[in-house]
This record gives structure tokens, C-alpha cells and sequence, in this order.
């Protein structure tokens, strides 16, 4: 059933789109490199002040609150610019082994993201164990180091 | 002239036998070309951050110098590492790459991108404090910013478009196109 949305996806008006001119696919992967590095710079300040490595005399609560505004714009982006990508090349994709292993830490990043991190730094972070908050920046940095290496490893191994 | 200037120093590059082991090693590439993709996240990433609040649209409670200055460790980490991997990329792919539009047109962005960079910094050690609280930063900050986001947004789309074999030389161009990608004959070949 996934193969056949695969195939259908590709023969799709979606996936004709994309693979019409050479510069369709191109534009919308450069679009796509673009919004990696808002979301890289949205995570990456957050989660490393948690750490308290960067901006350490402003508080936490202003820089992560700040920075899920572009992360949320960012991953929006992503996920459109991922979803055309992916219907030029579906079949290509549903046989590569990164392909899934980028979806599944996609998936767990946006469900830590969204049920994990951002209700625990809705509250005060003076109130939070210091440990917490480092441990879940580490973990969402490392997600979406996973999700983007995978991505990147989808193009050497096709 | 430069053209074949700029032949001629691919075609030495290419000769190295470090070129050749980066461009025939399947991991080693790889790994140094995934590294100059991912570290865009930290250089740009804290870059972006800075821009916006240089246009006021992120962190606008926050000092605008101290989001530079603090910022500036990370983003110059960032860069380093890519122009290390850049470097590194290059040597395995010499010819090719001085000879694609899209390379050379990504060196003419970064250039005026580091223009723009340095000019701004003059202008922020030397009118930062006056207007460092202002939600909104003056309309010079604001122009130099944006022209930061475009030229670097430039940046990301010319070096993804080097991989495309559109402008190659030996291709079917204009004149133009074949000057501009510096399709000169190998001195290597006479």
C-alpha cells in the first residue's frame, strides 16, 4: 500500500511538476537548504543556551520563546519543500534505506518538539532542573542532526 | 587571460595526488561534503539570528550589539569549518568547479557578502550604542541586514546548483555563457 502511494505520488501532477525542468527540483532544494538553516539557527540558539554556552546574561525562557516562533515558520517550509522533493523521486525514496531513517527521526523530532520541549519550556525555567534542560537540548540537537545528515545521505546512496 | 590563469592553477591543483584520493574515496568526500552542508546550520544559523534582529523582527528585547557579539564565536566556528571543507572540496574537483558559473558566481556573493559584513561592523562599533535598545534598528542596519539575507540566500542556491551540469563547458552556450564559465582550451592539452 506504501509502494503503490510511492508510485502514485511520482506519476502524480505533483511529481510531474517537479521533474519537468531540472531547475524545478534544484530551485526547490535550494529553498530547502535555505529554511534548514533558519531551523538550524532557531534550534541551535535555543538549545544552546540551555546549555548555557551562548547568550548566557540573557534569559532562556526570551531566547527559546524567540527562537519556536522561526523554528515553527521554518519546519513549515521544510516539510512543503520535502513533500515536492519527494515527488519527483517518491519510488527512488521508498527504496532507500535514509530516506526512512530521515522520516523516522523527523517524526520523533516533531513529536519531541511539540509534546516534550516546548510545554516544559513554557514554564519558568528558574523552577526547572538545570540537568533537564540540558539533557532535552542535547536530545533535540541531536534529532535534527540526524534528521539533516540522513537528508544529506539520501543523495549518496540513490 | 584569467581564465586560463585560473585553468591552469585547477589543473596543478588536480595533479596533487590529494586531489585525486579526496575524489576517488567514496567516504571521505562524502563526509567532508555532508560537513560543509550541516555546518551551515551553526555559520548561517547564527548569522540568520543576527540579521533578523538587525531588522528587528527576532529577540527585539534584546540589546542588538550583545546579540552580535555574542553570536559571533559560534557563526565564526561555523565558518571556519566551512571554508576548510570548501577548500577540501575544491581539491577533489578542481577543473570542474572553476570551471562552473554557479562557483564562480557563489565567490563574487560571498565577497559582497563579507563586504557588506565588514562595512556594517564599522557602522555598529561606531553608532551601535545609540540605537543598540531600539526594537526597530535604523534603516542603515535594516538595509545591510536584508542585503545579508539576500546575498547569502544567493550563496545556498549557487553552491547547490554547482552539482547541475546545465552550464557545463562542452555544453551547447552563448558566447557569453562560455566565457563566463571560463570554458577555455587546456593548456594541458597543447
Amino acid at each position: 500500500m506504501i509502494e503503490s502511494f510511492f508510485t502514485w505520488l511520482e506519476t502524480s501532477p505533483i511529481g510531474a511538476f517537479v521533474k519537468d525542468q531540472g531547475a524545478t527540483f534544484a530551485t526547490i532544494e535550494a529553498i530547502h537548504l535555505m529554511a534548514l538553516a533558519v531551523l538550524g539557527g532557531s534550534v541551535l540558539v535555543s538549545d544552546l543556551r540551555l546549555c548555557n554556552v551562548v547568550l548566557t546574561d540573557v534569559p532562556s525562557k526570551t531566547v527559546t520563546d524567540n527562537a519556536h516562533k522561526y523554528f515553527k515558520i521554518s519546519l513549515i517550509v521544510l516539510l512543503v519543500t520535502g513533500f515536492f522533493m519527494v515527488s519527483g523521486v517518491a519510488v527512488k525514496c521508498y527504496h532507500n534505506f535514509y530516506y526512512w531513517v530521515k522520516m523516522a527521526a523527523l517524526a520523533v523530532g516533531i513529536l519531541f518538539a511539540f509534546l516534550v520541549r516546548a510545554p516544559l519550556l513554557r514554564r519558568d525555567h528558574a523552577e526547572l532542573n538545570p540537568f533537564t534542560l540540558k539533557l532535552v537540548a542535547l536530545a533535540s540537537m541531536s534529532i535534527w542532526f540526524l534528521v539533516a545528515a540522513s537528508g544529506r545521505w539520501i543523495g549518496f546512496s540513490g | 587571460m584569467l581564465n586560463s590563469l585560473a585553468l591552469r592553477f585547477a589543473e596543478w591543483v588536480d595533479s596533487l595526488s590529494i586531489s585525486s584520493g579526496l575524489h576517488e574515496s567514496f567516504y571521505l568526500y562524502n563526509w567532508i561534503e555532508t560537513t560543509h552542508v550541516l555546518t551551515l546550520m551553526l555559520s548561517l544559523g547564527m548569522l540568520f539570528v543576527i540579521d533578523l534582529r538587525m531588522l528587528g523582527w527576532w529577540l527585539m528585547d534584546v540589546p542588538a550589539t550583545r546579540i552580535a557579539e555574542r553570536l559571533n564565536r559560534p557563526m565564526w566556528i561555523g565558518f571556519s569549518i566551512m571554508i576548510v571543507t570548501g577548500i577540501l572540496l575544491y581539491t577533489a574537483i578542481p577543473i570542474r568547479t572553476t570551471q562552473s558559473v554557479w562557483f564562480r558566481l557563489k565567490l563574487i556573493l560571498l565577497i559582497a557578502a563579507a563586504i557588506n559584513a565588514i562595512a556594517f561592523n564599522k557602522y555598529l562599533s561606531a553608532t551601535g550604542k545609540s540605537w543598540d535598545l531600539d526594537k526597530i534598528p535604523p534603516k542603515r542596519a535594516r538595509c545591510a541586514a536584508g542585503a545579508s539575507l539576500c546575498l547569502w540566500a544567493g550563496v545556498i542556491v549557487c553552491g547547490r546548483f554547482i552539482a547541475y551540469d546545465w552550464f557545463d563547458c562542452g555544453k551547447e552556450m552563448s558566447a557569453f555563457m562560455n566565457w563566463a564559465a571560463g570554458c577555455v582550451a587546456s593548456a594541458a592539452a597543447h
